[in-house]
């Protein structure tokens, strides 16, 4: 009889914060030995990083209005077991207007684009400016990368992250993420 | 009693500060004598650097692009490295991926750098490396295999780290 690993479901700590400077807000999921830090990007943010590469307007603008994020994942090696952290963001989950869906990785917006819409070098920026789809993390390391949710601006989401902790699932949530506003809402 | 909680809290917070002010910055260690893929690359001043021609001596390659912020984070810190190793014989090469020489020269006002910068333009020689994301750096043994991997930023001038470094001489 096989018998499928349980994922061990997190209380994880989820701390919001919110910039004074910019008043961008961040939310910091800890849990064991994993740390994912998600923070607001505003559309502009996004549409003067693409504006720099060779992508059509119709691009910018669909990358811009994806509720992007900072996301930065870390094995932050607390437990002092020295295992391995990896995670596989095809495997996370985010609840918008009561449907489920995963969220939208590096490899659909590639594949979704001609070579007049991002030239290669633009692809480039992709490939590997949004976050790795599968990674692997020993104790210090991480990585810092783009994520896109698909959805509009201003949108509130609840996230399902998943991961594997020295080879043991586990999953936690992230509740009432908000993507940030475009322009036109800042006023 | 409340003042002996004060102070038990202020223990813990001072610990807390010291370990954050001397953070360890860990590399991992590479198992099983990998040889790191070679390449031949310009750097901005034009010269070809070929990887197997730093044999003999360890090599730090940092894969990095100047829109990504950890990168940009860390090479105040791998500069002053490099000025440290330099003349200890271990060699330093940062390798761009995917700008062109106006883009890193326009960069380079603000962070300077006096370590060679090699343009992987077209992305071909980051791809032959097992790297998923930017900034990441390896420690090549003067063998030619891949010793340490450090995923994400680390402060560079690190002594725990430049030690590790200088036993593979």
């Amino acid at each position: 009889m096989l018998i499928a690993p349980v994922a061990f479901v997190a209380h994880a700590q989820v701390q919001h914060s919110v910039n004074e400077e910019n008043g961008l807000q961040k939310w910091h999921f800890i849990e064991g030995d994993i740390e994912i830090e998600l923070v607001q990007r505003l559309p502009d943010q996004s549409r003067a990083l693409f504006m720099n590469h060779e992508f059509s307007r119709d691009v910018i603008e669909d990358l811009a209005l994806s509720c992007m994020t900072q996301t930065i994942i870390r094995n932050s090696g607390k437990s002092g077991s020295g295992q391995a952290v990896s995670i596989d963001l095809t495997q996370w989950r985010m609840q918008h207007n009561g449907k489920t869906s995963g969220i939208k990785l590096k490899e659909q917006w590639l594949a979704s684009w001609s070579d007049e819409q991002a030239s290669p070098a633009a692809k480039l920026v992709i490939r590997w400016g949004l976050f790795p789809t599968q990674q692997e993390y020993l104790p210090d390391d991480y990585n810092w990368g783009l994520t896109t949710f698909g959805i509009p601006p201003g949108s509130v989401f609840d996230l399902e992250v998943s991961w594997q902790e020295g080879g043991k699932p586990r999953s936690g949530k992230i509740s009432n993420i908000v993507c940030a506003p475009d322009v036109d809402k800042l006023k | 009693m409340t003042v002996m909680k004060t102070w038990q809290g202020l223990v813990v917070l001072l610990a807390v500060l010291t370990g954050a002010a001397h953070a360890e910055q860990n590399m991992t260690a590479i198992p099983g004598k990998i040889m790191a893929p070679d390449f031949a690359l310009q750097d901005t001043g034009g010269k070809t650097h070929r990887l197997s021609d730093y044999r003999g001596k360890p090599v730090i390659i940092n894969f990095w692009t100047t829109w990504c912020p950890p990168c940009r984070e860390e090479l105040p810190s791998m500069n002053r490295a490099w000025h440290l190793l330099e003349k200890e014989g271990i060699a330093m090469l940062a390798l761009n991926m995917g700008e062109d020489e106006d883009t890193i020269f326009i960069f380079s006002a603000d962070y300077p750098t006096d370590f060679p910068i090699l343009m992987d333009q077209s992305g071909e020689v980051i791809e032959q490396w097992p790297v998923k994301g930017l900034p990441t750096t390896y420690v090549i043994a003067p063998d030619g295999t891949i010793a340490y991997r450090a995923i994400g930023s680390r402060e560079w001038d690190d002594k725990a780290l430049l030690d590790a470094v200088r036993a593979l001489k």
